[in-house]
């Protein structure tokens, strides 16, 4: 019973720990891993997200229909930035890493100035539940599952539709993509506007779980950059989830065991590991294997 | 009553003790308010206070003359705080007492107090100590807002209700009081650079700036440098003995001990402390493991949190594999505050006990019940105490910044601290750094919201009115057990005494060889 319950808290922690991961990276993914464009203001698009659900929240908004408001939200705001501003910086790096810090300090400053240092919490729905010494919060086995759900919903999008398709020629090739009668333009604003409506979704999620403030963004930045970072562009997906769940793996149990000083530490030391000697990420040696696999023929 | 009368009394040249003042006459309003107490005993001080009461009888022609030379003009005032960042939450809240301070010194008001001597707040027999109030754990929580029944000895015992009273000028020594107040934006290298720039160029009177203790150790040596008289107004850890620097918060020997003995008796001897990873935290647990043992508690495991952590999930498993009969909370920032929430989600239900928690970041107001259900803190401001005094406070504060959501700890200690500063540059009669640092060191009593406070000499740390603080299920605060006036006595135990001796560090537990003893196990 005690090992038991020790093992299915260690998988719980797991699981929400890999699901914080997936969440605090899932915009990211799409804006840094597919469009290369090092948002710094991915932060501030979740804190956006969480923003929203809040107000619709204490406005008298369930909280299931606030997570479908704050994607609305925060894609429609990704659009209207992209038209704006990020689209002139399309393949200059370094100027689309400034221009967006510079976005992200507006965004914090600005919600600071209207809404104030803080904004009461929304209450973490669903109970608890406990098995031997351990008791763990329904919610986060509902976040591990809308997680596992965005996983499959992205990689539907991205492989099985029109969007998908065109979407992966503009961005592996513009000019072909162009030449081939795919308005290049109108995928890139809808791109952006899918990766910052997805920052605000999970903004939303996590939300009843943080303190609701103007740069409570900034504590996902470092993970969700860790963890496309390690998952790689080969595979923007799958390098995710893979990166996701393996950084879990590593912070958990050192965490459980150590303490969480030593559980950020084994996290960072893995991360630099994982990119010294897999420079592609993840996901360029899952395809890889895969690659090998199937010429093999066992795929 | 003419303005000469009034200061002719309060200066006093005969040289008599500060306990023989009857109390009538040291309770006078104005007299106290001017910030020139009942008896002053070092010459610079009664020429100092002289040369004010001057200066007061023709305040206009005084002020003419004044802004005419170039040395004089505003009296500056610097102050940084977070007003964007991590720790926003914290420094909107100084900043704001700041300036509702500075106002109410520009238009002429002041607390309560003066200097008592070097005693404290007992030599005067006005604000005596009592014993702490003994509620009957859980079952009996009561309001305690007048502070206890008359004993028997004939001592004072009722609080003044209205402490703001007339200065009986305008500004500070004739002249405008001015903020100069630069975010630090929740990042230590800022903050070094704002005070250079604070000191070198704007020349301010006086600092008062710092929430963290990374802040403060960041910009201490800065300040020591350019000897600025620098106030910390933040609760914190304990040890620094820095002549330049007056710790206005309260310190562990005034919220560690109080706490731990009331939880370790209440409900057990199994501690888990979970620490934000820094100096304060760090050296919070190493008393709390240091005293524990003497209350019968056990620390039975430590967890130190970096800042950025967030995400809770393994920390809360951990806390329920060892067990523990209550959690000591020691976070600090909004990622940390996260905690809360989430362990209330996880279904964790042990009684926590904090000294930064409520009191600074208002996670009761912040998150919804009952994630600060069974919080115990001994804090020695809360916005929710009961008294008139306090309620006039919050009135006045309320009316400047209605849509603030909380006053917190350290936003009163910064009120009272700078309203404290003016009242020690009025009694030096000058603005000069030195002697403002000299008037801080003669014994002054101030009548904070909290309560009496008095800045010991010695040590430049406040002894404070401590209050156990405790959440109920539906965050209601309640104050289970208080002590109207705990000494920060820790400095003085280990020899500080900077009145004497100048110094520019800060102790820590293990300097101190008391605490490896007490840490031994039987």
């Amino acid at each position: 019973m005690e090992t038991q319950s020790l093992v299915l808290s260690l998988l719980y922690q797991l699981g929400t720990s890999a699901a914080f991961f997936f969440l605090a990276a899932v915009g990211l993914i799409i804006i840094l891993g597919m469009m290369n464009i090092i948002n710094l203001a991915h932060g501030e698009l979740m804190m956006m997200g969480a923003y929203t659900a809040t107000i619709a929240t204490h406005a008298g908004v369930p909280f299931a229909l606030t997570v479908p408001l704050a994607f609305l939200v925060v894609a429609a705001f990704g659009a209207v930035l992209e038209r704006l501003i990020v689209r002139r910086f399309y393949g200059r790096q370094l100027g689309a890493l400034v221009v967006t810090w510079g976005i992200s300090l507006v965004m914090g400053q600005g919600t600071l100035l209207f809404f104030g240092p803080f904004m009461p919490s929304i209450k973490i729905p669903g109970g608890s539940f406990s098995y031997g010494d351990f008791s763990f919060s329904e919610y986060w086995l509902v976040l591990i599952a809308i997680s596992v759900a965005l996983i499959a919903l992205l990689w539907w999008l991205y492989n099985r539709t029109t969007y998908g398709l065109q979407a992966r020629a503009a961005m592996q090739d513009a000019t072909m993509a162009k030449s081939l009668g795919v308005r290049t333009g109108r995928v890139y604003t809808l791109t952006f506007s899918l990766g910052a409506g997805l920052a605000g979704l999970s903004g939303a999620l996590i939300a009843p779980t943080a303190t609701i403030a103007p740069f409570m963004g900034q504590q996902f930045v470092a993970p969700a950059f860790i963890t496309v970072v390690v998952g790689g562009a080969a595979n923007v997906i799958a390098g995710a989830v893979g990166s996701a769940t393996l950084l879990a793996a590593v912070k958990t149990p050192v965490g459980m065991a150590f303490g969480a000083f030593y559980g950020t530490v084994a996290l960072l030391f893995a991360a630099l590991v994982i990119i010294r000697i897999m420079p592609d990420g993840i996901s360029a040696r899952l395809q890889r294997w895969f690659d090998r696999r199937s010429r093999s023929g066992l795929l | 009553m003419s303005r000469n009368e009034e200061n002719d009394k309060t200066v006093r040249t005969d040289g008599v003790d500060a306990s023989a003042v009857p109390q009538a006459e040291a309770d006078r309003g104005t007299d106290r308010g001017t910030g020139r107490g009942p008896a002053i005993r070092r010459r610079s001080f009664m020429q100092g206070a002289g040369a004010t009461a001057a200066g007061l009888a023709m305040p206009t022609v005084i002020r003419g003359l004044k802004t005419a030379r170039a040395a004089e003009g505003k009296v500056k005032i610097g102050h940084i705080e977070d007003l964007s960042g991590n720790l926003a939450v914290y420094g909107v809240q100084k900043f704001h007492a700041a300036q509702l301070a500075v106002k109410e010194i520009n238009e002429g008001k002041t607390l309560k107090g003066g200097p008592v001597g070097s005693g404290g707040i007992g030599v005067m027999a006005n604000y005596a100590a009592k014993a702490p109030v003994m509620g009957d754990g859980d079952k009996d929580l009561k309001f305690v807002n007048k502070g206890g029944d008359m004993t028997g000895t004939g001592m004072a015992f009722v609080q003044d209700e209205d402490v703001l009273i007339d200065s009986g000028e305008s500004g500070l020594l004739g002249r405008e009081v001015e903020l100069i107040a630069p975010d630090g934006q929740s990042n230590n290298n800022i903050w070094q650079q704002l005070t250079r720039r604070l000191i070198q160029e704007d020349k301010v009177d006086c600092l008062v700036a710092g929430f963290t203790s990374a802040e403060r150790e960041a910009i201490r040596p800065i300040v020591d440098k350019a000897k600025q008289l620098y106030i910390y107004t933040n609760q914190y850890e304990g040890g620094v003995a820095d002549s330049n620097t007056f710790c206005t918060g309260a310190i562990c020997e005034q919220q560690v001990i109080p706490v731990v003995d009331y939880m370790v008796k209440t409900f057990g001897p199994r501690i888990y402390t979970i620490a934000a990873d820094y100096n304060f935290g760090q050296l919070t647990a190493a008393w709390t493991k240091a005293f524990a043992p003497l209350v019968g508690g056990e620390i039975i495991q430590e967890e130190f949190v970096p800042l950025s952590v967030s995400d809770f999930t393994t920390s809360i498993a951990r806390i329920q594999a060892a067990k523990p009969d209550w959690v000591f909370t020691l976070l600090v920032g909004s990622n940390q505050s996260n905690y809360y929430p989430q362990a209330s989600a996880a279904g964790l239900e042990y009684p926590m006990a904090s000294t930064v928690n409520m009191a600074q970041g208002y996670e009761h107001r912040r998150f919804k019940p009952p994630s600060l259900n069974r919080m115990y803190n001994c804090i020695n401001y809360m916005e929710e105490i009961p008294t008139a005094r306090n309620q006039a406070f919050v009135k006045r504060w309320y009316e400047m910044f209605p849509d603030d959501p909380y006053i917190g700890q350290m936003a009163q200690n910064t009120y009272f601290s700078i309203h404290l500063y003016a009242k020690a540059a009025r009694l030096a009669g000058t603005t000069d750094q030195e002697s403002v640092k000299k008037a801080l060191e003669s014994g002054f009593s101030i009548e904070a919201p909290e309560g009496a406070v008095f800045l010991e000499p010695s040590t430049h740390h406040c002894s404070h009115y401590i209050r156990l603080a405790t959440a109920d299920a539906e965050h209601n605060v309640s104050f289970v057990r208080e002590w109207p006036s705990i000494q920060p006595w820790w400095l003085q135990r280990i020899g500080v005494n900077l009145v004497k001796h100048k110094e520019y560090k800060q102790y820590i537990p293990d300097e101190d060889p008391f605490f490896s003893m007490f840490g031994k196990k039987k």
